[in-house]
């Protein structure tokens, strides 16, 4: 039995859900918009790992039975209002996720994913170091404080482009003449800058040992939000080159990632360059555009009860 | 110079501080090194890794990083979302800039050690019985009756109460009496709770390198856990790692982990010897000897 922990409002959820459903596989949805009401939850550590059970309203599924874990978190948006103190159910929700992740952390059954691995997107300096070590080219960064080292980078690069260092989601943006007025801020702390990498946008989704590659083709600096530049965005999958792909494959291991979300550029001249990877990828855009067979992929993993060879259980 | 990421009040930091400048070796302590007016230039390219952080104009030259803090930047004078933003940011720079440095560090962050902070012993079982290091029984649940049982189980065995601690906090409460176990269920009602057997008097260990030094001298049976508790901060990629064990029912169970260890759990003999042998792992050219035992 599978166990699906997130918000049906969630549409990649929604998706996984279906997908599981349509594979046949059996799953129960531990709804965290409303977690932990309406569910019953008995969690016994002992020497050999977590027993018991987790229940809703219709049924009760043992630990035991559960072959793998798909978690997909809810911020306070995706959280019934609050009843009562706002900072008192904050506080309560912390700890009824952070008992919840403890029991992730510790199923011995393949978990997408499990919250240790996704730390490193907080920030993304640190993890393109580990992605570099990976074997994935990653574009010519500068991290700093020092305005007159952003010219001098801008001056080496031509283009250059800026984007936040932690998990904040920001809107990659050219450096521009405005941005460079704008400059001397760099004095209140430091800002992340990228030499811009010409070519086509590629998006690999790694699931388990498969791997999903999706060209994107579009004229936005960053694809995401090319409608509100009033430009189009096209989508078809496409196949990496096997020293690449071999390359993705370890990153999601070293980052322990059962399912990641690598954002990929190949360049006019076939090189390829690694901007980050997301541990909790929205991967229904791009399944949609191409019909590539992602969801059911994650469906077959989370039905092997055995995680692929390789990857790292959990270190706090 | 030794940079000591923490705070003056810190005794580990400032204990460190003292050793080296005993040693004439220049040493700071700096609870957040990137914010102004320092001056950062951190930069990844084909050519490899290249990073210099001034103060005052001056490129700080590093020699070893004791890390007992994230750093804070000061919320005075920011929006408090400009803050949030910039706050995040300012950990997400040092963690990169800490991560590629060459020197020694202690203990070099990996992300989820960053950005987790000190983890509850329930995050670290995973670890602890890979390495055959035996844990107190827990229990998570929101189902009163389920919490009452595990107590009257532990009430059969002559053990009075559960500890009741809270998975996001640090502190423990006993759960004993009616009272107490209508108040705990009042709180099941909104979140699971986690339930332990309460253990005796516990006795903490400091794993320093390949060091273990243990608050006053430690019995037989949890020296024999020696060889299992370095493993165990090998295996974590912690060169400084502070561990409890106490008795249980079954015998000795590890009770506390946590990686930013605190001297006030030692006697000052053994503060003095982690001290020691922390020093030396930030400036491995001198070994701890006899004279710095006076150092505070």
């Amino acid at each position: 039995m599978i166990l699906v922990c997130g918000g049906l409002a969630d549409g990649v959820t929604e998706l996984v859900c279906a997908r599981l459903a349509d594979s046949g596989y059996p799953y129960r949805l531990l709804d965290l918009a409303h977690y932990p009401a309406g569910y019953r939850v008995v969690w016994h550590w002992t020497d050999a790992g977590p027993a018991g059970v987790i229940a809703g309203s219709d049924w009760t599924l043992d630990l035991d039975a559960i072959t793998g874990v798909y978690a997909r978190f809810l911020g306070p948006e995706g959280r019934l209002p609050p009843e009562g103190d706002p900072e008192v159910t904050a506080a309560l929700q912390f700890e009824s996720d952070a008992g919840l992740m403890a029991l992730l952390e510790d199923l011995r059954c393949p978990v997408v994913n499990r919250i240790g691995g996704g730390m490193s997107n907080n920030s993304k300096p640190y993890q393109a170091l580990l992605l570099n070590r990976a074997g994935l080219n990653v574009p010519a960064t500068l991290v700093t404080s020092d305005p007159a080292a952003a010219r001098a980078f801008q001056g080496e690069h031509g283009e250059v482009i800026y984007k936040s260092l932690s998990g904040t989601r920001s809107i990659v943006r050219r450096l521009g003449p405005d941005q460079l007025t704008r400059l001397a801020f760099l004095r209140h702390g430091p800002a992340q800058f990228q030499a811009f990498v010409p070519g086509r946008n590629v998006r690999v989704h790694t699931v388990g040992d498969r791997v999903f590659a999706t060209c994107i083709e579009t004229e936005a600096v960053d694809y995401r939000y090319a409608h509100l530049d009033g430009l189009d965005v096209a989508m078809k999958p496409a196949t990496l080159p096997a020293a690449v792909e071999a390359a993705c494959l370890r990153a999601a291991r070293d980052l322990d990632l059962l399912f990641a979300g690598i954002d990929l550029k190949e360049t006019p001249d076939g090189d390829y360059f690694c901007f980050e990877v997301n541990p909790c990828p929205g991967f229904i855009y791009y399944e949609r555009q191409t019909r590539q067979p992602i969801s059911a992929a994650l469906a077959d993993l989370l039905n092997t009860r055995r995680p692929p060879a390789g990857l790292r259980s959990a270190v706090p | 110079m030794h940079l000591l990421l923490g705070h003056s009040w810190d005794s580990c930091c400032a204990g460190v501080l003292a050793r080296l400048e005993s040693r004439g070796l220049p040493a700071r302590i700096v609870p957040a090194p990137l914010t102004p007016p320092a001056r950062l230039v951190w930069r990844l390219d084909a050519a490899g890794l290249a990073s210099r952080l001034d103060w005052d104009d001056q490129e700080v030259e590093l020699a070893g990083v004791l890390v007992r803090g994230t750093g804070w930047l000061d919320p005075a004078g920011w929006d408090p979302a400009d803050h949030t933003y910039m706050q995040a940011e300012m950990l997400a720079a040092t963690l990169a800039w800490l991560t590629a440095l060459p020197c020694p560090i202690v203990n070099r962050p990996s992300a989820a050690l960053w950005y987790r902070g000190r983890a509850s012993l329930m995050t670290w079982r995973t670890l602890l019985r890979r390495h055959g290091l035996p844990v107190p029984e827990q229990l998570v649940t929101n189902d009163p009756a389920e919490a009452r049982a595990f107590g009257d189980r532990l009430a059969a065995l002559g053990i009075a109460g559960a500890v009741y601690t809270p998975l996001t906090g640090e502190a423990g409460y006993l759960v004993a009496t009616d009272a107490d176990w209508q108040g705990l269920a009042a709180l099941q009602a909104r979140a699971p709770v986690c339930l332990g057997e309460p253990h005796g008097a516990p006795r903490p260990a400091c794993i320093i390198g390949g060091q273990i030094v243990w608050d006053c001298d430690a019995p037989p049976d949890a020296r024999a856990l020696e060889p299992r508790l370095s493993r165990l901060a090998a295996d974590a990629g912690l060169d400084f790692l502070e561990v409890a064990v106490a008795p249980l029912r079954r015998g000795l169970a590890v009770v506390r982990v946590d990686s930013m260890p605190m001297l006030e759990h030692f006697a000052p003999p053994a503060q003095n010897r982690i001290l020691d042998h922390l020093t030396a792992l930030l400036a491995p050219a001198a070994a701890p000897h006899a004279a710095l035992e006076a150092v505070p």
